[in-house]
């Protein structure tokens, strides 16, 4: 069984669906949510496990006066950056040119490292070369690389002539080196086609087109093309369901005319046609249509002939971008060969904010490179921090064992932890807890915190502490001292230790024996866990500054706020031991 | 009988560092300790590799010597735990192989264990045990390397990410509350000669 280090997950408000919405309130002493009446919390069940957050993942909101968890943050994203180079990229890009980087940044299809752009020397000239002028100038060509896995872009016939603008040169290349027009460069063919001449041009571009292979940006610019020029002229249609014309598509002219039956003729178009014709479908290359190519024979004697290595694996095959310059395959791709680099996903700095009050709740600089933030409100800075470790007191017979992290616990047999509740406000803060009695579960143990309601002072200075009294000092340093654990009694109702600015008590715990009875299911993962729920509620108060809009006109200024803040918290403490 | 004081596990310099007298340091000319820095014992941080080409502006007298042969630069209270190796990367650069200065920033813990040749490392950044950090890599800040991680070289690790694998992945990143969690200041406290005891 792995060893269990202790832990603290906080459940977040959001998952209480009636406290959400509710504007806060912060003069009336109500409880925040009814969770107290209501049945206690179960780290067991299915969905507590998607509210439970450790204290670093939690925000606060100042206004709201509560805690956000990443689920219920708004996420609004500052700016987009390439991860491999850091370079930022517009927004406007993004729209353009997708969600990738499009400069020279490339992860491998094997192995999902990342690819270097090296060099490759030519091979001295051959006199059997068929370019003979080219053999004068030596000709670097690039290709990419893997530095995890060795895997070249030669493997798949790829190589370039610029060590940069990658991206663009990839475009331009197939697996195996054949090229392939851009859609850019056909639409300025085609452009080109049709300014020569006149139908015998277009004729023989349209031919030349469906001799060629369609790839998947083609096919879908060809049929965008002919979709569109359907819209717009219905009536070009010539198969028999003109005489339907109630029988609309859905196209704008169709639709207005379908509205103008409900809403009474009054909002009719006198310009729009009242006859629909019909639509159809597309029938050659030219207008997108791409027949299924259903014989995989070939593919099949390449499968018998190549290695089960030489395939590729899902994983690899789900990295894959849309690969724009092949035709759409009607199954995967199967092989290593046609795999191509993978252009990063580009990754984002994102502003979060509350989604009650709307304010803003962590603010990252715009700038790639810093690290700072404007604003960040995080709970670690509002609630208390809370701490476990283990506790061994002597037993009648002799001195204490060492506490060793991790140890299983005993069924049956008390323990104690010490609790230690770090306060990080600058105000004295009232801590209430409530545990139940047994712990949810099939292996209920029984839970006993020996001091529910205490005070922690202020997060004040060190020196202004140390100037006060040094008796503080010697009493937080005895804490450490392994020899007077023993002079401490564990007593009902008072607190273990006090420190500048925390407060250590005690929770008894008799962990329940895991011996299954006949009947009942074996035990299921982590059900050996011992997770006890707690409630904790904090009180202080808050120098009203004159700030709230909810002050009356009377209200002095001196005059304490009271705040208060509750929430249901899950302490992981260790594994029972089986048997 | 004299009685000499015993000889502690560290040598404890006057900016705050505390190396260990059995921690390998090769080339300690050319190692640059920011400053209340913890070196574990079996470290070794190889201080010898250090550029071999000189470029055109120093003086034409003899290579050697020359004040800015920085092999490998560490930042303020950095830990190295036990085992761990600091390597300069190195390659081919105008034909001739020679080797770059490692940069490292503030707060990094090295895990035990670990091989370090990036390029850069930034600051407050965690590396597990058993990590291989490859040639050239750059760590930016704040990040948080998992245990038996393997960076492949001239990989580049952007701020706040939490990476894991062997081909090292992005897997997470760091939660704005987990900042605070980065600072060594209290680990340091806890090694020496007079070890403070943790604050809890």
């Amino acid at each position: 069984m792995a060893p269990l280090n202790p832990y603290t997950y906080i459940q977040c408000p959001c998952s209480d669906s009636a406290s959400l919405g509710r504007p806060s309130d912060p003069t009336s002493p109500a409880s925040a949510d009814g969770d107290e009446e209501d049945n206690t919390f179960d780290p067991r069940a299915p969905r507590a496990n998607f509210s439970l957050y450790p204290l670093e993942y939690l925000l606060y909101c100042e206004d709201c006066h509560q805690i956000r968890c990443p689920r219920c943050i708004a996420e609004e994203i500052a700016t987009y950056f390439c991860p491999s180079c850091l370079f930022e990229v517009p927004s406007s890009n993004l729209k353009s040119e997708g969600n990738r980087c499009t400069r020279s940044c490339f992860q491998c299809p094997i192995c999902i490292g990342p690819l270097s752009v090296t060099s490759i020397e030519m091979p001295p000239s051959d006199p059997n070369l068929l370019a003979p002028d080219r053999a004068a100038t030596p000709h670097t060509t690039y290709s990419l690389i893997c530095s995890y896995c060795n895997w070249s872009s030669t493997e798949i016939g790829i190589q370039f002539d610029k060590p940069n603008s990658i991206h663009a040169q990839l475009a331009k290349i197939r697996n195996g080196g054949a090229s392939r027009l851009t859609a850019k460069e056909r639409k300025e063919r085609r452009k080109e086609l049709s300014h020569r001449g006149g139908e015998a041009a277009a004729a023989a571009a349209s031919e030349a087109a469906a001799g060629q292979d369609v790839d998947l940006e083609t096919q879908f610019a060809n049929l965008k093309l002919f979709y569109t020029s359907q819209l717009a002229d219905p009536n070009a249609g010539d198969t028999g369901f003109s005489s339907l014309g109630d029988l609309g598509f859905s196209s704008p002219s169709s639709l207005s005319r379908i509205m103008n039956l409900y809403t009474g003729g009054k909002l009719h178009d006198p310009r729009a046609k009242s006859k629909l014709g019909a639509m159809r479908e597309a029938v050659t290359a030219d207008e997108g249509l791409l027949e299924a190519d259903l014989d995989e024979s070939s593919l099949i004697a390449q499968l018998h002939q190549s290695d089960f290595l030489d395939t590729a694996s899902s994983t690899q095959i789900c990295s894959q971008p849309p690969n724009l310059g092949e035709p759409h395959l009607h199954g995967a791709v199967r092989f290593n060969s046609s795999l191509r680099p993978v252009p990063y996903l580009l990754r984002t700095k994102r502003s979060k904010r509350c989604p009650a009050c709307r304010h803003i709740v962590s603010k990252p600089e715009a700038k790639v490179l810093t690290t700072r933030f404007r604003i960040r409100l995080v709970a670690g800075s509002y609630i208390p921090s809370i701490s476990i470790r283990r506790l061994n007191l002597p037993g009648p017979n002799g001195p204490a064992a060492p506490a060793i992290l991790g140890d299983l616990l005993e069924p049956l047999k008390p323990v104690h932890f010490v609790l230690t509740f770090k306060n990080p406000i600058f105000e004295s803060l009232k801590v209430t807890l409530g545990a139940p009695a047994k712990t949810p579960g099939r292996f209920p143990s029984k839970v006993t915190v020996l001091c529910p309601q205490f005070d922690i002072d202020a997060n004040t200075d060190v020196w202004d502490e140390a100037l006060k009294d040094n008796d503080r000092e010697s009493s937080s340093r005895s804490r450490r001292r392994a020899g007077t654990e023993s002079q401490f009694q564990v007593e009902v109702g008072k607190i273990w230790e006090r420190g500048r600015n925390w407060v250590s008590i005690i929770v008894e715990i008799v962990p329940a024996s895991l011996k299954l009875e006949a009947g009942q299911d074996a035990l299921r993962e982590d059900e050996d866990v011992l997770e006890i729920p707690m409630f904790v509620r904090i009180e202080w108060e808050v120098e009203n500054g004159g700030e709230d809009a909810a002050s009356g006109p009377g209200r002095d200024k001196d005059q304490q706020e009271k705040r208060e803040l509750a929430y249901w918290c899950v302490l992981g403490l260790g594994r029972i031991k089986q048997g | 009988m004299s009685r000499r004081p015993p000889r502690g596990e560290y040598i404890e310099t006057d900016t705050g560092n505390k190396v260990a007298r059995k921690a390998t340091l090769v080339g300690t000319q050319n190692i640059m300790l920011g400053g209340k820095t913890v070196i574990q014992p079996e470290v070794m941080i190889r201080g010898d590799l250090i550029r071999s080409i000189q470029s055109s502006s120093s003086s034409s007298s003899s290579s050697s010597g020359t004040p800015n042969n920085t092999a490998v630069a560490i930042g303020r209270y950095c830990f190295l735990s036990r085992a761990s190796c600091l390597r300069p990367p190195g390659r081919l650069y105008k034909g001739a192989f020679t080797y770059m200065p490692l940069r490292m920033g503030d707060h990094v813990f090295v895990g035990p264990s670990s091989v370090i040749q990036a390029a850069s490392i930034g600051s407050h950044v965690y590396i597990g045990a058993k990590v291989v950090v490859g040639e050239f890599a750059i760590i930016k800040d704040y990040v948080r390397v998992l245990d038996e991680t393997i960076i492949p070289p001239n990989m580049v690790i952007p701020s706040f990410s939490i990476v894991a694998g062997q081909p090292a992945r992005v897997i997470g990143e760091v939660p704005e509350g987990g900042h605070e969690a980065f600072e060594l200041r209290e680990l340091y406290k806890t090694v020496g000669n007079n070890p403070q005891p943790a604050a809890s």
